[in-house]
């Protein structure tokens, strides 16, 4: 706790330092690493040409929890101007009071969203759609999985990695589960699902995979696991065609990042120009060109062979997840992992 | 260190200014722990009385159900009691690999010392992290450790990803701390009370057990208080070797403080840690009373 109090308190004066550089520089925080470099190439080098007099700060962190925590720690005194960050953490952050409203008063293209970029009781709107998708590695998994049951498959035992509960790759996997087992709505039970992951303990190597999933599976250390679709893309094209990326055909489910605006934030005029280019159909489909994110934005227009790697065409097989109410019930199936499925595996 | 600036006895006139001093002196220090520990520890404090609402946001309150929900759960006894237990394990596995080290390092001298020191002393020059990184190459289901085990026949046991793994990586990682605590503790160790329990006729086992283990007492009791603590707040190797299935406090109040985002949890689980710090230094100040009673 110490430890990263004190980086928060580095951190923040870092930003303070950079931000005092300009008078006109938006400073945005997002997921640190191929994120920042994807984004910075799609959306934040052509907005820099389009708008010459605003400069945009990258401030990357690695996940939406250290955001969150970073914003709280400044609450009284803001250096970061938007956030973007998971939907079920922006939930919190607004009930905490750290966002304005995004509307049509930030940005007309506000209504071209789909209607699941909208969140009850979140104040930013959804910016990119991502989802949940097998990886495995080429050298040896021959024929690409085509259902989530291949994880279950006895000749990957000892070689599957999963991301446990309460990281929301394990949270969607329940939920996908649970459909798989014929459990009933997630937001009430999702026994049967834990009872299906339960089988498959004894046959994961690691819960909680480092650096990340993708890294163990393109080297070889693992054969099979799950990821999120975008950075599957990006590692599947980095690791030479090693690791491999599938949807299954049963479908999956979408995690949401919104795009937020905080409040009192030094530079709001130009913080909602950033954010209404970001959610514009000409962002959105550089975007999914560049990481293949899927858009937010339904009037984006997208090159045929980006949108196959995204889960655009299957929308219909998508498990339209509501993450607010999954927050509700979050504890309960980290607890449940903990006590029904992880002892299953020593 | 601060009890014996308070021991100096102040009806003496020039003590007491010598008391002056050492007070004027301890200030900026204090001051740094106040600001820098002691004010974040209360804030800490604070924040495990706070209420926890579900998905991540706090509420200002003042309630104990933090404290007494641990208390209550199954899950966080057993987690609590676990990590005692395998951080006092990785002491006990440490001290026993350490001392003939240290007891071989004590007795060297000259150059040949000083070149082994360094040695024991260089693992602390590369990160925890890489050492880590190091055992797990070696560890692995394919890695050189499990294929020696297997050309002698045996059915390789899993190390990596459990119990096992944490235990071996953190027993290398303090072996250092330990070593060097074991040599400062081994000062009263003379060679020449060796020497007169041999003239005397007792047996190498004997002349161990009843003379050089009982010398170096202060030093296990030192080693043990210091890998004790190190293990129980350590972080990066369970993190990384333990493979999500050893729940530790430490990995624990990592996990609620930045994937679950329950901060007044992890509040209460490291003032947990703290009060168990406190114990641990209470059993070490009162094992040191007995031996030099």
């Amino acid at each position: 706790m110490m430890f990263a109090r004190l980086s928060i308190a580095v951190s923040a004066l870092t930003i303070a330092a950079v931000t005092s550089a300009s008078a006109e520089t938006v400073t945005l925080t997002a997921y640190s690493g191929i994120f920042q470099e994807h984004y910075t190439k799609a959306v934040i080098e052509p907005f820099m040409k389009k708008y010459p007099d605003i400069t945009v700060q990258f401030y990357g962190m690695p996940n939406s929890a250290q955001m969150l925590g970073t914003l709280r720690a400044q609450k009284s005194s803001p250096q970061i101007d938007v956030a973007i960050l998971d939907v079920s953490v922006a939930k919190a952050g607004t009930d905490e009071g750290l966002f304005d409203k995004v509307d049509e008063s930030v940005s007309a293209n506000v209504k071209d969203l789909y209607p699941n970029a909208h969140a009850e009781g979140v104040a930013g709107v959804g910016v990119t759609f991502d989802n949940l998708v097998i990886i495995y590695n080429t050298d040896q998994v021959k024929t690409a999985p085509t259902s989530w049951n291949s994880l279950w498959d006895k000749q990957y035992e000892g070689k599957v990695i999963i991301q446990a509960a309460p990281d929301i790759q394990g949270t969607t996997f329940t939920i996908i589960s649970n459909k798989l087992a014929g459990g009933g709505d997630y937001k009430t039970d999702v026994s049967a699902g834990i009872a299906k992951i339960g089988e498959l303990a004894p046959g994961v190597q690691t819960w909680d995979p480092k650096p990340d999933v993708y890294a163990p599976i393109a080297n070889g250390q693992a054969a099979l696991g799950i990821g999120w679709n975008a950075r599957a893309q990006i590692y599947s094209g980095t690791s030479g065609g090693k690791l491999g990326v599938a949807l299954p055909q049963e479908g999956s489910g979408f995690q949401i990042n919104t795009i937020n605006l905080v409040k009192n934030a030094p530079e709001s005029d130009a913080a909602k120009k950033f954010i209404d280019y970001a959610l514009s159909p000409e962002a959105q489909a550089a975007f999914t060109g560049e990481m293949f994110y899927a858009p937010t934005n339904s009037k984006t227009v997208i090159a045929r062979d980006a949108l196959k790697r995204t889960a655009a065409d299957d929308m219909d097989k998508m498990i339209d997840i509501d993450w607010l109410a999954v927050a509700k019930v979050r504890d309960g199936i980290t607890e449940q992992w903990r006590r029904r499925i992880i002892p299953l595996s020593r | 260190m601060t009890t014996a600036a308070l021991d100096i006895p102040l009806s003496d006139q020039k003590s007491s200014s010598a008391a002056g001093i050492a007070l004027t002196l301890l200030l900026p220090i204090a001051l740094v722990n106040a600001i820098g520990f002691i004010l974040p520890v209360l804030n800490l404090a604070r924040m495990s009385f706070n209420e926890a609402l579900p998905g991540g946001g706090i509420a200002e309150a003042f309630t104990a159900a933090n404290w007494t929900g641990l208390l209550e759960d199954g899950f966080y006894i057993e987690l609590i009691t676990n990590s005692i237990v395998v951080s006092l394990g990785i002491t006990l596995a440490t001290l026993l690999v350490s001392y003939p080290i240290a007891l071989y390092l004590h007795r060297a001298s000259g150059a040949w010392r000083t070149f082994l020191t360094v040695l024991v002393i260089s693992p602390l020059l590369t990160s925890a992290v890489v050492r880590t990184y190091g055992w797990i190459a070696l560890l692995a289901e394919q890695g050189p450790v499990a294929n020696v085990i297997a050309s002698m026949g045996f059915e390789p046991p899993r190390m990596m990803f459990n119990t096992t793994g944490v235990v071996i990586g953190l027993t290398e990682i303090l072996m250092p701390y330990m070593i060097l605590s074991l040599m400062a503790g081994f000062g009263r160790l003379d060679p020449k009370v060796e020497e007169a329990a041999r003239t005397l006729g007792a047996p190498p086992f004997r002349t161990f057990w009843r003379v050089i283990l009982p010398l170096t007492l202060p030093g296990i009791a030192l080693g043990c208080l210091l890998c004790f603590v190190l293990a129980i707040s350590s972080f990066i190797t369970p993190k990384l070797m333990g493979g999500g299935r050893v729940f530790l406090l430490a990995t624990e109040i990592y996990d609620q403080a930045i994937v679950t985002l329950n901060w007044p949890l992890a509040a209460t689980l490291s003032m947990l840690v703290l009060v168990i710090f406190g114990a641990a230094l209470a059993v070490y100040s009162r094992i040191l009373h007995v031996i030099e009673g």
